[in-house]
Parts: structure tokens; C-alpha cells; sequence
């Protein structure tokens, strides 16, 4: 078939490069990005797109032309190389700069997602708790109990989030429980302190752009900041108005393996419109819990 | 030990060794590459088969399962479990790597082809060779048995993390609190795995050993055909990264069943209303163990491949290997390297982020060998005069797809693009391309190749092509759209998407994938066919059929016990010189003493 195979290769991974502009019309592509790190991510990744994207082009097409041009012509010879040092040189170099390049620009994104001294005072914080197979939320009485003032000295930070540590990790009799929910509002900086009392989870929020394994003995903190609300707590029905569309559910998803219902880990992201709606729902809830047991609030940690 | 003077011709024609001798105890290497090569089979077919159950279940979730339903208990109600699906994917990545992929390339080509390409009669040591082999049956009957203990085999993935896969029941009671597959079909998981960590041992030393000690005169290091050096620095970081393993095995093993508390936490853990005791230890320490050495091993498996069609590439193109020395060093750097990236699995593990900015830049890094080497393919086809055998397209698939699972382990080298992609079917999709679609075509390519010289006949081309063109075609239409799927968001490792609003949309494309993987599986069968077909059937191959350089076509094909009639070759030049201008045939063999001389290590 010799100059076929050419082409027989050409056309299948023509349809694999197509793919990628195809996908994104039938919505098979990133979901809605509602975070500050949203765009720091997404920029990162259609930036290793476009070089990962030139460097495919560039090797599949010279595979199929060498295929096609040199394919087999009995009686002739090749051309007797054995290399080309000079070659060698240019594409090593080239791509180190450029993969350099791609990490070194990485650095900052990351530093602000997980390094916790990069972490900004929160407005909500949020104790998780992990377990075969759910989220168990707490919520502070007191909103921004743990927020400290631009102009707090180092000191003062730290005390802070010792005090929030400490809090995640010893239940108080006034907090609010709440299964596999994040409440917050647009805007807020949240911090999450994540727990797991049984084997490996992993907090996921996609439109978050933020992922964190849960760790037994470790409490982890996370945190974000959404960019979008989805949610409005109605104070006179006294129900929460539900996103009306797909694109607009947001959700948690647990992503490290953590037995059979691993997948069914699922939870929801409610982004307030404002704190108002927030602190709205939040009363609700107290009045909720209080008209539980009093044992019952207390195990649910 | 005799082995490496020259055997007188009479001798090995004289001896016949039994049936038991030659075939099961055989200490002969190419016999053992032979039975690697089969075992490797069976459990592809096996692993295949699993995949198809995890396939079936993603592309129509919680469907009735045609005919497979009826081998379910009746309380299941013909459908899978969440817990079955888990054991069955955590199954099929073991096999896959354990049974099938490592064993294939170090066992079965390691095994037949080191000796005979570097002069050698047999390995270093031939018994420890043998038993080489017959560990892995401890391994493999272990394996297979744990599907039918209680609980059933293991499922926690192939990388069994703590403490999912180690939390144990107290004393006097079996299984785990953390789910049914971790009780004894883990243990037996575990102790499995240590007989192949023990197999592959022995094959290292003997292959590092055999390589330094048994060359034939002439063979020097920088006139090493490509295999070699990939088998060498393979078997170099078996060596190293194994132990690690080993151990990691060993401390899960004493967690599960004498109670240490290694992996354990210091406060323990719930599960329900039941509560472990307090540990001392780390989940974390399992990750760190197991990467440190299955990064290297991802590595393991695939460096011999790479070796494999460099040396198929050259031969039919029928153009010397474009920059052998820079090809020689992106090995080397790929394994030096390979030991200081294996926290890029651990970016999302509650390992010190900072640490995860260290393991980033090295892994991106990683990428530079590989493209070199990629550079390299393409400067060795460029001007050649290309044979399109299927070996050859099987080779040129390889580095095709290489491109593909290299430039995707970009994305999640970085950090911050992994946060989101970490997890997800984007992994999925890199560790096929660079497993499946990279090193299962370097192995169907180095069984087109080397198939005479195995069997003294060759495989049927025409079958051998329509084999390629449909397998090419179904497994891209397999694997592809989960690069697609990945960025979407779609999680790995689930039973069902269907219940998140965020991923249902992605259904479509898991039931397309599952039909092209349905299809993709019995392609396989053309293989086989192929295989036993010409096992019996097939032309009669000759020494050199391909009409290439390296040593092992100095043999008949196939070889006799020793190798080679006479005294064992001696080497005039490196491996690739093909289209020497000054000669009358396109190719020029390493042990043909008449005609040019060196070009030193075929290099410039
Ligand atoms: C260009 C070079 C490569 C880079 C930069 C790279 C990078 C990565 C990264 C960062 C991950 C972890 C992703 C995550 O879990 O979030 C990963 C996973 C993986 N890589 Fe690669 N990789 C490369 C080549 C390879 C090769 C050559 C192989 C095997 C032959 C391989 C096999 C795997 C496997 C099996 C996993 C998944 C392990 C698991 O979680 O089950 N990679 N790779
Ligand atoms: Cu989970
Ligand atoms: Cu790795």
C-alpha cells in the first residue's frame, strides 16, 4: 500500500486534531469557570495547549510527509546520515527554553491556590469532615470569626488560623451542621479546613478549578473565591432558589478511589448572591438544627 | 562458567534435552523469553476482558449486562456492583502492568534478545533465569485465586493507597471496615505482587550482568544496538527502585495482618460506629514509597519499547539511526530523571505544596529527553527509503502516539492545571497513550520482527496489516475522546457519571468509546490467529529475513541452544548501517568482516 499508510495515518490523527474544535460546540469541554482561579487555570492550560497543540502539529505532520516522501522505492539507497549535531543542538535547546518557560509561569498560579501563607483573611470558614460516603459540613455561628484585618501583623495571622484550625478540628455546641453543601457568597473568600475520619477522599469542585486530597490525621485547608452566585435564599418562602439550568449546578465531586459508592461522594455549591442571603440561610439552618436533638448535632461531626 | 567460549558445533547438535528440560525447565534464554511471551498473552486476554466489564458499565451505566449478567449472584439482579466495577478496573490496571506489560517487554524480549544481540550463548546465569520465570507463577495463581476469596480480589486501583487498601479488622476477624475487596483478596494482592517484585529482580541482575560481563569481542558499549541499552538502563532502575517497592509491600502486608500501624494515623480511624485504635504512622508514607518506585516503573515500561523500534525504525527505513549517542544519553536522562519526579502524583495529596513546585519543574523537564528522542525517529525516517512492513507501522504508530501521551503529561506535570485535570479521564487518556498506544504497538512491532527468529517462520503481512489498520483505528477511537472527556471534568475511577449535572452531558461520548473498545478487543483475535496460524503454517523464514544488521540474524532462526553454530561472532561496526554508499547491498551486518570499517559507534 506503501504512500497509503501515509495517508491512512494522516486521516485518523487529522480527526484526533478536530476533535478538539469540535468538542467544545457540543459543550464536551471545561465547565464553567466560577472562581478567581478559573481564569489563572484556564489560562494555563489553553497556553500548554497551544505549545503542546504547535509541537503535534509540527512532529505528526513531518511522521506523515517523510511517511509519503520516502516511502519505498526498490533499488535505490538512502541517504548514509548519521546524525546532525547541530541539530541536536537546536532541538534540544529550543524546547528546554520553552518547557522551562511553561514551568516557570506555573509557579505563581499554584502558589496562590495552595500555599497557605498566600491564603487572603476569609469571610466563611468551613470545617469538612469526610467519610464513607459523604461530606459533613460545619459552619461557624459567627461568619468571619476567623478573619483578621489587612493590617494585622503576622502574629496576629497566625493566632487566627491556629484558632480556625483549632475550631475544624473540635466541634462547638453552636455550630451548624450541614451534609454535603457549600454555602458561601460571591465574592467571599472561603477557607475550607478538610478532614477525613476513614480512608482517602478528595474535595472537588470543578467550576472551583480546586481539587484537594483528604488525609487521615491532617486537617488541609483549602480555600476560594467565587466569581458567580447561583443561589438566592428567599427569606419569605424560606427555600433557596435552585439554579434553573445545568451549566448553573455546581457541584462536589470526590476524586481519589474510596471504595464502592466512592462515585455517588456527590455534593453542591451554593454561591449566595450576597452575605445577606447567606446570613438569611444561615439563621434558617440554626433554627433547623436547634429543632433537632441536641446528641444528634453533636455526633454529626 | 564456559558459557561465553565458543561451543564446539558438534556439541549442541548432540544434545537432546527432554521434553521438560527444553519446553517448562527450560534454562535456555530464548525458551524463556518464549514461555514470558505466552503467559503474557493469556493475561492480556484476561486484562482485555476486564476492561471490556469497565467499559460496559461506564458506556450504559448500571445496564443489564448481556450474557456476563447471568455469572452475577441473583441478588444483583443481572447488574454489576459498585464494588465488583471497583475490583474489576483495580484488576485490570494490575494485570495489565504486572502481568502483561512488564514481563513482555523485560521477560519475553529482554530475555530472547539480549544474548543474541550482544554475541552472548545464554545469560549470565541460566538457572537463575529459569526461576526467574517460575516465580511469577506463585505471582499469577495467587492473583487468579483472590477473585474468588471472600470479599473478592482486590479494589483499590493498582496503586493501592493506604488506608483504603490496608485498614484492618481487629484481631481474630477477617475482611476490612473500609470495603469488602481489601480483606484477603488485598493480602493476596500484596503477596502476589511481591513474587513478580522478585521475578523481575532476578531478570535485572542477569540482564545487568550478562550485558557488562558477556558482549563478544568487538561489541562495544557505543556499538550496543539500541535494545540493549534500553534493556540495560531498564534493568539498572529495576535495581534501584524496586527494593522500595518491596518494602512498601512488605509494611502494608504487616499492617494488614499482624496489626503495625505503618500506614495507620496516630488518632486512628471511624468507620461507622467502629473505631481502629490509635497508630503511629502515615498514609501518606504508601505514596511516597509506591511512586518512588512506579514512576521509574512507568519507565520500565516503556524504555524497552523505545529500544525495540529504534532498532526496527533503522532497519526499515534502511537508514542508519539519526544521532545514536544523543539517543543513548535521552535514556540515561530519562531514567536519571525518572528518580526525582515521582511527587507529580502526589501534587493533590496534602504533600507539602511546596514541595509539589520542586517536583513540578523536573517533571516538566522529563518531557525534553522524550522529545529529543521523538526528534530522532523522525530524523532516522527522513530520506530513508521506508518498508512498510507491519512491524515497521506498528513502530511508526508508536512514535506517533508517543508524541501524543508525552505532550499530555505536560498538562499535569503542571501544577496548577492539574488541580483541575488531576483525577480525571485526562489521565486516563495519557496513561494509554504512553501504554497502550506507545508500548503495546512497540511490542506487537517487535513480535512482527522478530517472530522468525523465535520461530524459524514468519507471520502472514497481509493479516499482520489489517490487524494494524484496525487496531490503530479502534484503539484512537477508544482512547482519544478521554483526553476530551478529562477536560471536562469527567472523574476517573466511577461507576456512574450520570448522577452530576456536571459530567451527564459527557454520557455520548462513554458510549462511543465502549463500542470502538468492544471492537478494539476483537480485532486482538487477528493477532492470535496470526500468531499460532504461522506458528505452524507460515512461510519458512530464513537467518536474516529483514536483512538487518545486528547479531541475532547471524543465527539460524531459529537458534540453536548456544546461539550460534561455531565460535560466537565478532563485531567489525555499529548496528545501523544501512545504505552504506559504498557497498553493493543496502545494509551492512556487525559481523561481516569484509566491507567499511567503523564509523565509531555509528555515530558522529
Ligand atoms: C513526557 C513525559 C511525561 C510526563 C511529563 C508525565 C507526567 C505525568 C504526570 C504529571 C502524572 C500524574 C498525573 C496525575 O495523577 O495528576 C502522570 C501519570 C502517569 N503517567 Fe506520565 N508522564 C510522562 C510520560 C509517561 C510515560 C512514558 C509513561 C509510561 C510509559 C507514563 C505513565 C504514567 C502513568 C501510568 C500515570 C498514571 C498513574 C496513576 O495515577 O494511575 N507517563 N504522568
Ligand atoms: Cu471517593
Ligand atoms: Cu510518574
Amino acid at each position: 500500500m506503501g504512500k497509503g499508510w501515509s495517508v491512512f495515518f494522516g486521516v485518523i490523527l487529522l480527526a484526533t486534531f478536530l476533535l478538539w474544535f469540535v468538542a467544545p460546540f457540543y459543550g464536551w469541554w471545561l465547565p464553567n469557570a466560577v472562581s478567581t482561579f478559573g481564569p489563572d487555570v484556564d489560562w494555563l492550560f489553553y497556553l500548554i495547549l497551544g505549545f503542546t497543540g504547535f509541537f503535534f502539529v509540527l512532529t505528526q505532520v513531518v511522521l506523515i510527509y517523510a511517511m509519503w516522501r520516502f516511502s519505498y522505492r526498490p533499488g535505490e539507497k538512502s541517504t548514509y546520515s548519521h546524525g546532525n549535531h547541530r541539530l541536536e543542538m537546536i532541538w534540544t535547546a529550543i524546547p528546554a527554553v520553552i518547557l522551562l518557560g511553561i514551568a516557570i509561569v506555573q509557579i505563581s498560579v499554584w502558589q496562590d491556590i495552595k500555599y497557605q501563607s498566600k491564603m487572603p483573611p476569609p469571610d466563611v470558614t468551613v470545617s469538612v469532615m469526610a467519610r464513607q460516603w459523604e461530606w459533613r459540613m460545619r459552619y461557624p455561628l459567627e461568619t468571619s470569626r476567623f478573619k483578621w484585618d489587612q493590617k494585622a501583623t503576622p502574629e496576629e495571622v497566625r493566632q487566627k488560623q491556629l484558632a480556625a484550625r483549632a475550631w475544624a478540628e473540635n466541634p462547638e455546641i453552636d455550630d451548624i451542621p450541614i451534609a454535603n453543601e457549600i454555602h458561601t457568597w460571591v465574592g467571599a473568600s472561603t477557607k475550607i479546613y478538610l478532614r477525613t475520619q476513614d480512608v482517602l477522599h478528595s474535595f472537588t469542585m470543578p467550576n472551583m478549578r480546586i481539587k484537594q486530597d483528604t488525609l487521615p490525621g491532617k486537617t488541609i485547608p483549602i480555600w476560594f473565591k467565587a466569581t458567580r452566585a447561583n443561589t438566592f435564599f428567599d427569606t419569605n418562602t424560606r427555600k433557596l432558589r435552585i439554579p434553573p439550568n445545568r451549566a448553573d449546578a455546581w457541584e462536589i465531586a470526590c476524586q481519589e478511589l474510596c471504595g464502592g459508592r466512592h462515585y455517588a461522594m456527590r455534593g453542591k455549591v451554593y454561591v449566595h448572591e450576597s452575605r445577606e442571603s447567606y446570613e438569611g440561610w444561615l439563621k434558617h439552618a440554626v433554627e433547623q438544627s436547634n429543632s433537632r436533638e441536641p446528641e444528634k448535632v453533636a455526633a454529626a461531626d | 562458567m564456559s558459557i561465553s567460549q565458543p561451543i564446539p558445533t558438534h556439541d549442541h547438535t548432540q544434545i537432546e534435552l527432554g521434553f521438560l528440560r527444553k519446553y517448562i525447565f527450560s534454562e535456555d534464554h530464548k525458551m524463556i523469553g518464549i514461555q514470558f511471551l505466552f503467559s503474557g498473552m493469556i493475561f492480556l486476554f484476561l486484562g482485555g476482558a476486564l476492561a471490556l466489564l469497565v467499559r460496559l458499565q461506564i458506556g450504559w451505566p448500571y445496564g443489564n449486562l448481556p450474557m456476563v449478567g447471568n455469572w452475577f449472584p441473583a441478588s444483583w439482579g443481572g447488574k454489576m456492583s459498585p464494588e465488583f466495577y471497583t475490583m474489576i478496573f483495580s484488576m485490570h490496571a494490575t494485570i495489565m502492568i504486572f502481568f502483561v506489560i512488564i514481563p513482555w517487554l523485560t521477560g519475553a524480549f529482554g530475555n530472547f534478545l539480549i544474548p543474541l544481540q550482544i554475541g552472548a550463548r545464554d545469560m549470565a546465569f541460566p538457572k537463575l533465569n529459569m526461576l526467574s520465570y517460575w516465580v511469577m507463577w506463585p505471582s499469577f495463581i495467587l492473583m487468579l485465586i483472590s477473585f474468588f476469596v471472600a470479599g473478592g480480589a482486590a479494589g483499590s486501583g493498582w496503586t493501592a493507597y493506604p488506608t483504603l487498601s490496608s485498614a484492618a479488622m481487629p484481631d481474630g476477624m477477617t475482611g476490612s471496615p473500609a470495603s469488602p475487596n481489601s480483606g484477603t483478596g488485598q493480602v493476596l494482592w500484596l503477596i502476589s505482587l511481591l513474587f513478580a517484585g522478585v521475578s523481575s529482580m532476578m531478570g535485572s541482575v542477569n540482564y545487568i550482568t550478562t550485558i557488562i560481563n558477556m558482549r563478544c569481542p568487538g561489541m562495544t558499549l557505543m556499538r550496543m544496538p539500541m535494545t540493549i541499552w534500553a534493556m540495560f538502563v531498564t534493568a539498572i532502575l529495576q535495581a534501584m527502585a524496586l527494593p522500595v517497592l518491596t518494602v512498601a509491600i512488605i509494611l502494608q502486608l504487616l499492617d494488614k495482618t499482624i496489626g503495625t500501624t505503618f500506614f495507620l494515623p496516630p488518632a486512628g480511624m471511624a468507620f461507622g460506629n467502629w473505631h481502629t485504635g490509635p497508630g503511629g504512622g502515615q498514609p501518606l508514607l504508601w505514596q511516597h514509597l509506591f511512586w518512588f518506585y512506579s514512576h521509574p516503573a512507568v519507565y520500565i515500561m516503556i524504555l524497552p519499547a523505545m529500544g525495540m523500534v529504534s532498532d526496527i525504525i533503522s532497519t526499515f527505513a534502511r537508514k542508519p539511526l539519526f544521532g545514536y549517542r544523543p539517543m543513548v544519553y535521552a535514556i540515561a536522562g530519562i531514567a536519571g530523571l525518572g528518580f526525582i519526579v515521582w511527587g507529580h502524583h502526589m501534587f493533590q495529596s496534602g504533600m507539602d505544596p511546596r514541595l509539589g513546585t520542586g517536583f513540578m519543574i523536573a517533571t516538566i523537564m522529563i518531557a525534553l529527553p522524550s522529545a529529543v528522542k521523538t526528534f530522532n525517529w523522525l530524523g532516522t525516517i527522513w530520506q530513508g527509503n521506508i518498508q512498510y512492513t507491519s512491524a515497521m507501522l506498528n513502530a511508526l504508530a508508536f512514535v506517533s502516539m508517543f508524541v501524543i501521551g508525552g505532550l499530555s503529561g505536560i498538562f499535569m506535570a503542571a501544577t496548577p492545571v492539574d488541580v483541575y485535570i488531576h483525577d480525571t479521564y485526562f489521565i486516563v487518556a495519557h496513561i494509554h497513550y504512553v501504554l497502550f498506544m506507545s508500548t503495546i504497538f512497540g511490542i506487537y512491532a517487535g513480535v512482527y520482527y522478530w517472530y522468525p527468529k523465535m520461530f524459524g517462520r514468519m507471520m502472514s503481512e497481509t493479516l499482520g496489516k489489517i490487524h494494524f489498520a484496525l487496531t490503530f483505528l479502534s484503539a484512537n477511537a477508544t482512547f482519544y475522546p478521554m483526553h476530551i472527556i478529562g477536560v471536562g471534568g469527567h472523574p476517573r475511577r466511577y461507576f456512574d457519571i450520570t448522577i452530576y449535572d456536571t459530567f451527564q452531558h459527557l454520557q455520548p461520548l462513554n458510549a462511543f468509546m465502549t463500542v470502538a473498545a468492544i471492537i478494539l478487543g476483537f480485532v486482538q483475535f487477528i493477532f492470535v490467529a496470526n500468531f499460532f496460524w504461522s506458528l505452524f503454517f507460515g512461510k519458512k523464514a530464513n537467518r536474516n529475513p529483514w536483512h538487518s544488521n545486528s547479531l541475532e540474524w547471524a543465527a539460524p532462526s531459529p537458534p540453536p541452544h548456544g546461539n550460534f553454530e561455531g565460535n560466537v561472532p565478532s563485531v567489525y561496526r555499529g548496528p545501523y548501517e544501512y545504505g552504506h554508499p559504498e557497498t553493493q547491498e543496502d545494509y551492512l551486518p556487525q559481523f561481516e568482516p569484509n566491507g567499511p570499517k567503523d564509523t565509531p559507534g555509528g555515530s558522529h
